[in-house]
């Protein structure tokens, strides 16, 4: 691929006919690859007008989306920044939920098997009322045990229970993602490996995760872009996020059209960043795979 | 080996989930009053859905000098009728002002887990609440009455809206009245409608949007907060006012019974400055500032004590 590029740059004319050949070929699927990404693009534009028509039959009133903006826009550093902090710790609980699924333990298959059930089973907004609400109550009983310091760390606050139930969530998820990674890994890797004498956490760390997470990182990208909008809920406690300052800000001239719009375009931006990143991402992580 | 680093990691995770949760400082007062001033700090819950009683600010900048933490709001970033009361409570007490914004559920729920010290938020005096909450003398009265839709010519009084399709927030003092279950201390209360067809909303601006949507079509009526419809109505909302408020709320500062530290100092404290400030005319002249006419009178002669809260 490198080399063709280069060669694409500075066409030198070429005694050589089949190169001739060659090179022509390239620069015709080039062209209608160009072509095809225009075509798609006019449909693109023709859909966005479709859908502005669309909103502009609602009644609302553009001047004041136009005044008031900003103020939601200030949300946006805390959805990402929320979304940024749950992915990471997910990623960290995928991971180990993944390896206990697959292990021959049966306590860390049981725990992981039962994480991924009870957390699967059960609704992103209850699970937020249930740490927020709930786990101080734990909290206090400790404290009413004696252990202070231990009790006060229960009582996590809007932002921190946001985080945790966000990274409980998706670290759920995330765990079947990791074990399709994790088996995707051929079995002749392994038994090379364990023919090189490695304990188990070696071929882990050496053989298995650099060729899984290859499969697994497009997958962490899609779960971002779901989680930027599922963080919407962590407004519930009054966390000050797009969403809050959309909806809360509207009450004061009851103009949810108008900042509701706002919010929906703020989140789409980010999500046409995200996709354009993991697509990057994985053209990258794909180069050593190329022939 | 391996072994070891992989106890490493969690010990590093484990670290640093305990240094987000932060070291807290081990508090040596008695009550929460004592509490909230030692700390020069009164963390006040609100949720500013409900304007004229508490809204956002646009372009607001935290003072520099402000005690409150990251996660809190200052009083520069909130105004209304509530934020107003509020700031004169906690400047009264001697101490800075701080907002947290939950959810209006999470407010009434009680169990606040010390998250914040009072409710300063338009709360009604109900014998459930007061199961969770200490309440304080009120500070002002809201009537509640029914709105539907401007274009609607057959009801011309509230019993006319029996077994019709009424909108309200969830958790709201109006939910309980349609339900029938409404007591308020201090006041008899008379069921007009009967049978409705209850539609709950998460708010009451909610069902006022979908009232508006035109007569009938989502809703009959909306039961709301006088003052509410008619800022509605000020924003262009196309609907009306049916008869008369059907009834009065009594509405207070209240704190959470299951507060770490004693909260009855610091709510008969806040009573004692709310009734000052209604002998002052503080309350009288906020009122007429934000609602235009004088919603505090009858809640100043509210005999607080026949509640009997804190006989126990």
């Amino acid at each position: 691929m490198a080399t063709e590029e280069r060669s694409l740059q500075e066409p030198v004319p070429t005694s050589d006919p089949d190169l001739a050949v060659g090179l022509a070929l390239v620069r015709r699927a080039r062209r209608q690859r160009i072509i095809e990404t225009i075509k798609v693009g006019i449909v693109w534009i023709v859909l966005v007008a479709l859908l502005t028509f669309g909103l502009l039959q609602l009644r609302f009133d553009p001047f004041y989306i136009f005044q008031h903006f900003g103020f939601v826009v200030e949300g946006v550093l805390t959805t990402i920044g929320v979304s940024l902090a749950s992915i990471s710790v997910a990623s960290v609980l995928a991971l180990f939920g993944a390896l206990g699924r697959l292990s021959r333990n049966p306590i860390a298959q049981g725990v992981s098997g039962f994480y991924v059930s009870v957390i699967r089973g059960t609704p992103l907004l209850i699970q937020i009322y249930f740490i927020y609400l709930g786990l101080p109550q734990i909290g206090q009983q400790l404290i009413r045990m004696g252990y202070r310091d231990l009790g006060e760390l229960f009582t996590l606050s809007e932002i921190q229970s946001g985080i945790l139930a966000l990274s409980l969530n998706y670290g759920a998820y995330m765990t079947e993602v990791f074990r399709a990674g994790l088996q995707s890994v051929g079995h002749g890797q392994r038994e090379a490996a364990a023919a090189l004498g490695m304990t188990r956490a070696q071929m882990l760390r050496r053989i298995i995760l650099p060729q899984a997470i290859r499969v697994i990182i497009p997958a962490i990208g899609n779960q971002f872009i779901a989680m930027q909008k599922d963080s919407a809920l962590v407004s519930v406690m009054g966390v000050w996020e797009i969403t809050f300052r959309a909806n809360r800000f509207a009450r004061k001239d009851s103009k949810f059209i108008e900042m509701f719009l706002v919010a929906a375009t703020l989140y789409w931006i980010l999500t046409i960043i995200s996709s354009w990143l993991q697509s990057r991402l994985e053209r990258r992580m794909a180069r050593a795979y190329e022939r | 080996m391996k072994r070891l680093s992989l106890i490493l990691t969690m010990v590093v995770i484990f670290g640093l989930l305990v240094a987000a949760c932060g070291p807290k400082p081990t508090p040596e007062p008695e009550d929460k009053l004592a509490e909230v001033l030692a700390r020069g700090v009164l963390i006040i819950s609100t949720d500013p859905a409900y304007p004229p009683q508490s809204e956002l600010v646009e372009g607001a900048e935290r003072p520099a000098d402000t005690k409150c933490s990251s996660d809190q709001r200052t009083a520069a970033e909130l105004q209304g009728f509530d934020i107003e009361v509020a700031k004169e409570v906690a400047r009264r007490l001697g101490v800075e002002p701080c907002f947290v914004t939950p959810n209006w559920d999470l407010i009434v729920a009680g169990g606040w887990s010390d998250r914040w010290d009072i409710s300063i938020g338009s709360m009604t005096i109900t014998p459930n609440r007061m199961e969770k909450l200490y309440f304080s003398q009120p500070y002002y009265t809201t009537p509640a009455a029914f709105f539907v839709h401007a274009d609607n010519t057959t009801f011309t009084q509230p019993s006319d809206l029996s077994g019709k399709r009424i909108g309200f927030g969830v958790g709201t003092t109006y939910e309980y009245y349609l339900e029938g279950t409404l007591e308020i201390p201090g006041e008899t209360i008379e069921f007009v409608v009967q049978d409705p067809v209850i539609k709950p909303y998460d708010t009451d601006l909610f069902a006022l949007e979908d009232l508006s949507l035109g007569d009938g079509v989502r809703l009959d009526a909306v039961l709301t907060a006088q003052p509410t419809g008619a800022g509605a109505i000020a924003d262009g909302m196309p609907i009306k006012q049916l008869g008369d408020p059907v009834f009065f709320e009594y509405l207070a500062a209240a704190v959470d019974k299951a507060a770490g530290k004693d909260p009855i100092p610091l709510i008969l404290r806040v009573s004692e400055i709310i009734n000052e400030m209604h002998q002052d005319g503080t309350l009288q002249r906020l009122s007429q500032q934000f609602y235009g006419l004088d919603l505090t009178s009858a809640a100043g002669e509210f005999d607080l004590d026949a509640l009997g809260q804190f006989n126990q």
